[in-house]
């Protein structure tokens, strides 16, 4: 702890960062307590233990056709906003277009801009262009709303690395295509990872564009969760929401793994 | 033939010239230093010879052929850069072993086995498997020089390679790159900004001020006999004294501002009001003497020898003098210089 | 090919992405939200100002707002502090606590706060046992409810806002202060707070665009009698199919984020440069 603080606000400092933690972890955990609960209600704390919950939801057709939508649009998310988002951050970390700056501000602004607006514009936007919305309007929405992220690491990691490796990998005869993939990439690398678990974290998680983009048969996840929660939740909405907790928890771990967590908190 | 030949070289950032056509040759197996202050425009000069900067006129011939558009990675050159520019995803042999890779130099048989030799000449054979990561500053610095020289490159450029090191390990690294450019024979075009380091490595040197050539030639001629203000200052921070010469036909003496005199060597050409250029270690102190009066100011220990600055006619002069005789500020000195020690600098 | 082309070529896929698919859609929303059946009109924006109703609604968003964005900040700037100050071990095991949550779905999130707050819930429970409040009391279905549920998904927010600025401040300044005779509040006050204040503007500004904006959580928490404006928006799109009112109403809403994002683009510019 801080040194040479005294005694009484040192006491008091630990009480409030427990009960913060509490604040904060409390819904997570209330919700993977009620989802082994032996009754027919939610309840916390659970009333007996059973694994009945994970059992109804492994064979509910909706509860798997929601989760198989979400984890393909999250896949393909992944691997698009991976991909354009990383170009597109290589290009501005080398600064060198005009207004590279400003360029950089226009690719975060969807991390800034409520989801809500964005969300009510592209279903205007594609209802009048394409009629109903598809899986590919969730798929270019999400993508949107990701590649900030993956924005944001890339450039982290890049701004870290040497700046004149490029410039020598030139005097050693690499090519144009070489350099960008024997010398950028690599540097991106870890970026390019970490952004990409975000991207399928947001993606998987995202509740807002899902509810404004939502048809029959085009339902993910939170939305199903949603949709249960307007009624009368059963605990077998408590254990799909403990799989999203698990799902979150070990993407967390990856991403620690890759750029260290602390890293993308402080930037 | 010239391995480098720069040809009336003028750059210009936007609105800001930073080279003023400059035109320099660089003959095969020499080793020429560019020596300046930062902003000079040495660093530019060398990267315009790598490609790497285009120029804004002016054309640039390695080894007889025009290279003046050509990038970079189609230029026989190797640069090694100031913050060694190792490759950190690969190991260090793999980072040796990029250039002949990127150039298509040899068979993998060949090109392992030259990597493998250029190694050990650095004396990093042991390390190979190692990332840069892993290595010490000092190692780091090696790989660097083993993947400049292992294409054998009609030109190595070298920017401050030696400005992230301690000082002991600098001077270890200035044998080392005296003994592998004899060794290779390599033409080498080094920048630093440290004049000591220009003195001990280069066959010539080539001082730069302000995007101009200001002197160039052998270290000893360049540093005994600057030819500019400038270039006594920035080699060896001489003490310039205003003076006007007497004694035409005979003797040429300087005369200081306040009256005293000193004598010149006997083919001193010039006349009239000029500068004089003092290195404080020529200046000999004594007791007593017949050369001009000065006061000690200050005196600095410096261990063997002690820094003093005198007052000589008004104005701050400093000296490097031995610690066998010493000198307590307020006390009044002789100066004695040889005459053909003392620089004499038109205005 | 040149240096140009390539970045060109790098960054062109992103920039038609942004173009087609965010910003035209933004633009579709605000040409929407003027047009009626006959040409371009302000009536969907002139019902929505000039019902009492609405504008309750309105009021009521800004209130809540407000006070989650002041209790977040409240808890955070502390948070955030000790968050920078405490051992590497302990600091990483804070991260998480405050990563996990933001990184979990607010569907997830919303639903614990169900459970905890309904009325045989834990809290209420545990309220009612202590004496504290009526048999009868409820926390569902009020401001209360909202106000907690936001406070959880706003706080790591504001958290990492603050501590990315607190953690730029050089701990020598604080050594310093107190070398010189300050006590150690008196440093938090006139060393550390003034130097994090862009960090608690930027993280303040966010929190309340996020708040303002977001539907889930309130509806879920507040139920449709406490109606705010994106709640009010969702309906709109969702049950009575009023797009043009819907989009006027999230016209509204965006001149609002935009008033409030342009100092926040100012501060974290700074900050950054």
């Amino acid at each position: 702890m801080v040194r040479s603080v005294p005694t009484w606000l040192r006491a008091a400092s630990v009480v409030f960062l427990i009960l913060t933690a509490l604040i904060l972890l409390a819904p997570l955990v209330v919700v993977a307590g009620a989802s082994f609960s032996a009754s027919q209600f939610v309840q916390f704390p659970p009333d007996g233990l059973s694994l009945e919950w994970y059992r109804k939801v492994l064979s509910s057709r909706d509860y798997l056709s929601a989760g198989w939508t979400s984890l393909q649009i999250a896949l393909l998310v992944t691997a698009s906003a991976t991909l354009i988002g990383g170009a597109a951050a290589i290009a501005l970390h080398r600064n060198q277009l005009p207004g590279s700056q400003s360029l950089s501000a226009l690719f975060l602004s969807p991390l800034v801009l409520p989801t809500i607006i964005y969300a009510i514009g592209m279903l205007m936007l594609w209802s009048s262009l394409f009629g109903p919305v598809t899986f590919l309007t969730l798929w270019i929405g999400h993508t949107v709303v990701a590649i900030p992220y993956v924005i944001r690491t890339t450039l982290a990691v890049l701004s870290e690395s040497d700046p004149f490796l490029e410039e020598a990998a030139r005097t050693m005869g690499a090519r144009r295509l070489q350099r960008l993939w024997l010398v950028v990439v690599p540097q991106c690398a870890p970026g390019l990872a970490a952004g990409a678990f975000f991207a399928f974290n947001v993606s998987f998680d995202e509740a807002v564009l899902s509810l404004f983009l939502r048809k029959p048969g085009l339902t993910t996840l939170p939305v199903q969760i949603y949709g249960q929660l307007e009624f009368s939740p059963d605990p077998s909405v408590a254990a799909v929401s403990t799989i999203m907790i698990a799902i979150t928890v070990i993407l967390i771990f990856c991403i620690d793994r890759l750029l260290g967590i602390r890293n993308f908190a402080e930037t | 033939m010239p391995a480098v030949k720069l040809d009336a070289i003028r750059k210009s950032f936007g609105k800001v010239a930073v080279l003023h056509g400059i035109s320099l040759d660089v003959e095969q197996g020499e080793f020429v230093s560019l020596l300046g202050a930062s902003g000079c425009g040495k660093t530019t000069l060398l990267r315009i010879v790598a490609g790497l900067e285009s120029t804004t006129s002016g054309s640039v011939h390695i080894d007889g052929q025009d290279v003046t558009g050509l990038p970079p990675e189609d230029r026989d050159i190797a640069m090694m850069f100031q913050s060694y520019a190792l490759l950190p995803h690969l190991s260090v042999s793999e980072n040796v072993r990029f250039p002949l890779r990127m150039r298509r130099i040899g068979s993998r048989e060949e090109q392992d086995e030259r990597v493998k030799k250029v190694l050990e000449t650095v004396q990093l054979g042991h390390l190979a498997e190692r990332r840069p990561r892993q290595l010490s500053g000092g190692q780091q610095q090696r790989v660097a020089l083993a993947r400049a020289i292992v294409s054998n490159p009609k030109v190595l450029l070298l920017d401050e390679p030696l400005s992230n090191l301690d000082a002991r390990l600098r001077e270890d690294m200035q044998v080392e790159l005296i003994e592998i450019h004899k060794r290779l024979g390599l033409t080498t075009i080094f920048v630093t900004h440290d004049q000591e380091e220009a003195l001990s490595l280069s066959d010539r040197i080539v001082l730069l001020n302000n995007g101009r050539i200001e002197q160039e030639g052998a270290p000893a001629a360049i540093y005994d006999r600057p030819a500019t203000e400038f270039a006594s200052n920035f080699l060896g921070s001489a003490n310039i004294l205003p003076a006007t010469i007497e004694g035409l036909g005979g003797t040429p003496v300087a005369v200081l501002a306040d009256g005293q005199r000193l004598p010149l060597a006997t083919d001193e050409p010039v006349r009239g009001d000029v500068r004089l250029a003092l290195r404080q270690e020529d200046i000999h102190l004594a007791v007593r003497g017949d050369g001009p009066e000065a006061l000690v100011r200050t005196r600095v220990y410096l261990g063997a020898r002690s820094r003093y600055v005198v007052s000589l006619a008004g104005q701050p002069v400093r000296v490097l003098a031995p610690n066998d005789t010493v000198f307590e500020p307020g006390q009044r000195v002789s100066l004695a210089i040889a005459p053909e020690r003392i620089r004499v600098l038109a205005r | 090919m040149s240096d140009r082309t390539e970045n060109l070529l790098l960054i062109l896929p992103g920039l038609l992405l942004l173009a087609l698919a965010f910003f035209l859609p933004i633009f579709q929303m605000l040409a929407l939200s003027v047009s009626g059946p006959d040409g371009p009109t302000l009536q969907h924006f002139a019902r929505f100002l000039g019902d009492p109703y609405y504008l309750g609604i309105l009021w009521r968003t800004v209130r809540l707002s407000l006070i989650i964005t002041a209790i977040c900040a409240l808890i955070g700037f502390p948070l955030a502090y000790i968050m920078a100050r405490v051992g590497p071990r302990l600091r990483l095991w804070l991260i998480v606590i405050v990563i996990l949550p933001l990184m979990t779905s607010v569907v997830v999130r919303t639903f614990g706060w169900m459970v905890l707050l309904s009325r045989s819930g834990l809290i209420p429970e545990l309220l009612r046992d202590l004496g504290l409040v009526k048999r009868n009391f409820a926390l569902m279905q009020t401001e209360t409810a909202i106000v907690i549920g936001m406070v959880q998904v706003l706080l790591p927010f504001m958290a990492l806002s603050i501590l990315g600025v607190i953690t730029r401040i050089d701990p020598r300044l604080e050594e310093a202060a107190r070398t010189m005779g300050c006590s150690f509040l008196q440093t938090l006050r006139t060393v550390i707070l003034p130097l994090a204040l862009p960090g608690i503007v930027a993280g303040s500004l966010l929190a309340f665009t996020l708040s303002a904006s977001s539907f889930v959580t309130p509806g879920l928490l507040g139920g449709s009698r406490i109606e705010v404006l994106a709640a009010s928006i969702y309906g709109s799109v969702t049950q009575t199919l009023d797009w043009p009112f819907a989009a006027a109403q999230a016209v509204i809403l965006f001149v609002g984020v935009i008033l409030v994002l342009i100092p926040y683009i100012k501060v974290t510019g700074r900050s950054h440069g």
